[in-house]
């Protein structure tokens, strides 16, 4: 089976250290940027499975990488992951737009992100359920 | 009892006016009279003399003319005719009954012969008149002719009475007319003088008059002036006091009047009606609204600020508050960059209820609004600051956890990691407190005289681990005597070290970190230069200021939490010196410390 592409966004080279270990210790391919703008860059030639972002970033940030991502690439299929400290619902308003996106949040833990990579990219085709975040 | 004083007078004055009137009468007949007998007189005296002697004294027993002549003379007072010669020998005569020819020689020498005389009557009784004259016969004086007449017997005759009567009584009517006509004029002197007593008030006022006439009149004014002099003299003492207490007012008020305007609140007081009715000049820039217009315009046509215009309108008389007081915030639709508070308390009266309508204050919140709102952003900050920092420890002690046992590579990253994590977070807390000190204002630095090389040394050997481990060289230029400097020496440690980690966090690796000191003879100057990636322009003015991040482009270089250069300008200015900044994007940056030499005099003094 190929293996399944992830791409980390993300400023704090620890984070982007510690998940690219994690995964590729999962059997992940994993590609990271350290802003939106490199994130896009990437995404040119790289269509990931999974784009895993951070919010608060120099630079571009997670929002409008988000936005930016679906409206470019409308007919690949990918599940977002963003990674966030603010908990409260109203900062989380900006996804309703957006489909297949969730939260994960801060602090981020390795194991429960690879259980639910696990759910989306090895579930049989009819458990695609995405619940959406909110 | 004056009424009838001046009937009387009055009388006694017609009746001498009467009497008066009479006598010149009289006076008047007799005056006519008279010239009337000596008309006559003359008169016939000449027609006589005219006569021929002969006719005129006839010889004895012939009828003399005389008798023809006056013997119907009608006049009563008629006394006699004669013809006499020179020497009075009476030749010819024609009486009336009971007169007598009285024998007296005429003048001869005179120029002219004709004359008039008064002659005594031998009997004493009445006067005789006697008017004469020559006649001649061919020049020779012949005879005298002479014509007697009695003087005026009584002063009127029974006859004249009536017409006398009706005189005296024609006169005596005018004293009714006058007296009525005196009353009736008077009439008002009565009213004028109760008018005046009772304007003077007092005691006057009670005394009965019975009758008023200009002496009363002129008693009451007399009173009355004397009453209102006094009444004056009272009002100018009462004015001036008034005056002088008016002064004192308009001083007071103008005082009162100079301290509000002076307020550094807006005020506005409403009346009870709920119209502006004060406002004072801080309202105007407050508000954005001309003072005037406050003032003279309603407040629907001025207040555009709908809750401002809620708060104002509930302090009616007939509206819902009238007792508590009342407080808004708000953002005044002309001027948006502020924010107000508006608080309304109603002036109350003794009964607690609103009585003067209300006052209301506006303060500008803009700083408080500003603050909190910072203080917010502040709570977001350092929350997110926290986390990040938890977030990899988190993750690298899970990882951890999870590790192979062999993994010994990744077990010391991990460490690394965490304890660096743990520092950052650390460093973060530290720097958090002594802000929150330095703007307590608790933070007062504890001045020694301190070696500010060994300070220097000290704070370059605490870098050099960091610095090592980002392969950055950190080296040293301080010499080895430097005057002694007075600072705190912890705080003074913050700032340094801040400058340090700064300048090693943004070097590039196999970059390099100086500490510079060097001194003049006034300055102390202390650089911390690198080679790193330089501050942009625009950049440079807001580095010191708190939270404030350099937009970053580099992975490796993860935002500092924006306290660190303010914290340490912060610490330098506590010192009374300046912290300044030269950068070049691409080229580093250099901060330099500036602090004053202590005075040469107190160089002696130990030194810590």
């Amino acid at each position: 089976m190929k293996p399944r592409k992830v791409l980390i966004v993300d400023d704090e080279p620890h984070v982007i250290r510690v998940l690219r270990l994690t995964l590729e210790r999962e059997g992940y391919r994993v590609e990271t940027a350290n802003d939106g703008n490199e994130a896009l860059e990437k995404m040119a030639g790289y269509a990931p499975d999974v784009l895993i972002s951070d919010i608060q970033m120099d630079g571009m940030d997670g929002r409008t990488l988000c936005r930016t991502a679906r409206r470019r690439y409308p007919l690949r299929s990918f599940l977002i992951l963003v990674m966030t400290s603010m908990t409260a619902m109203d900062e989380r308003d900006w996804v309703r737009e957006l489909s297949d996106i969730e939260f994960l949040e801060k602090p981020l833990s390795p194991r429960q992100l690879v259980a639910r990579l696990a759910r989306y990219c090895f579930a049989p085709p009819g458990d695609l359920e995405i619940d959406h975040a909110g | 009892m004056k009424n009838n004083r001046f009937g009387i007078v009055l009388i006694a004055s017609a009746l001498l006016v009467i009497t008066l009137v009479v006598g010149l009468v009289l006076r008047r007949q007799q005056a006519v009279y008279a010239a009337q007998i000596r008309l006559q007189g003359l008169e016939v005296t000449r027609s006589l003399t005219a006569l021929p002697f002969a006719l005129l004294a006839p010889k004895a027993g012939e009828p003399s003319i005389l008798h023809s002549l006056l013997v119907y003379d009608e006049n009563p007072d008629f006394g006699y005719a004669a013809v006499s010669a020179p020497d009075g020998t009476t030749l010819a005569e024609v009486r009336s009954p009971g007169a007598v020819v009285p024998t007296k020689a005429l003048p001869t020498g005179t120029a002219s012969l004709f004359g008039e005389r008064m002659i005594e009557s031998p009997r004493g009784e009445r006067k005789i008149r006697e008017f004469y004259g020559p006649v001649m016969d061919g020049g020779n004086l012949k005879a005298f002719v002479r014509i007697g007449y009695f003087g005026p017997s009584q002063l009127f005759a029974v006859q004249d009475l009536p017409f006398f009567a009706l005189l005296a009584l024609a006169m005596f009517l005018l004293v009714p007319l006058i007296y009525f006509t005196g009353k009736r004029e008077m009439a008002p002197l009565g009213a004028i003088v109760r008018q005046l007593q009772s304007m003077a008030g007092g005691t006057a006022a009670h005394v009965p008059v019975a009758a008023y006439d200009v002496r009363c009149l002129a008693d009451a004014l007399h009173r009355y002036l004397e009453i209102a002099t006094a009444r004056i003299r009272e009002l100018e003492q009462g004015s001036a006091r008034t005056l002088a207490s008016g002064r004192l007012l308009e001083y007071g008020s103008n005082k009162m009047n100079a301290v509000l305007q002076c307020l550094p609140d807006g005020l506005l007081i409403l009346d009870p009606s709920g119209e502006v009715t004060f406002a004072n000049s801080k309202i105007e820039p407050l508000l954005g609204v001309a003072i005037d217009e406050v003032l003279s315009n309603p407040l629907d046509a001025w207040c555009e600020d709908a809750d401002l215009k809620m708060l104002l309108s509930r302090y009616r008389s007939d509206g819902p508050e009238t007792s508590r007081q009342l407080k808004i915030e708000f953002t005044p639709t002309k001027v948006p960059d502020k924010r107000l508070w508006a608080t309304a308390l109603p002036l109350v009266g003794g009964s607690g209820r609103m009585a003067f309508g209300a006052l209301i204050v506006l303060r500008d919140a803009t700083r408080e609004h500003l603050g909190q709102q910072a203080g917010n952003d502040f709570v977001a900050h350092v929350s997110h600051e926290l986390k990040s920092p938890l977030n990899v420890i988190a993750m690298y002690s899970e990882m951890l956890q999870g590790a192979r046992a062999g993994d010994e590579q990744l077990r010391v990253e991990a460490a690394n990691v965490i304890q660096d994590e743990v520092e950052r977070m650390n460093s973060l807390v530290g720097n958090l407190l002594n802000v929150s000190k330095l703007e307590m204002g608790s933070m007062s630095p504890e001045c020694h005289r301190v070696k500010l090389d060994e300070l220097l040394r000290d704070a370059f050997s605490h870098a050099l681990p960091l610095a090592e481990s980002k392969s950055v060289r950190l080296d040293i230029q301080v010499p080895r005597e430097m005057a002694a400097v007075s600072i705190d020496k912890d705080l003074f440690r913050i700032a340094l070290n801040n400058l340090l980690n700064n300048a090693i966090k943004y070097s590039e690796s196999g970059g390099s970190v100086s500490l510079i000191a060097d001194e003049d003879e006034h300055d102390i100057v202390i650089t911390v230069r690198d080679g790193g990636i330089g501050i942009s322009q625009e950049d440079q003015a807001r580095v010191f200021e708190k939270f404030y991040r350099v937009s970053e482009g580099d992975e490796n270089r993860r935002g500092g939490h924006g306290l660190g250069l303010y914290l340490a300008s912060q610490i330098v200015g506590l010192h009374h010196g300046r912290l300044t900044l030269q950068s070049e994007p691409g080229r580093g940056s250099a901060f330099s410390i500036h602090l004053k030499r202590m005075p040469a005099l107190m160089q002696g003094a130990n030194v810590l």
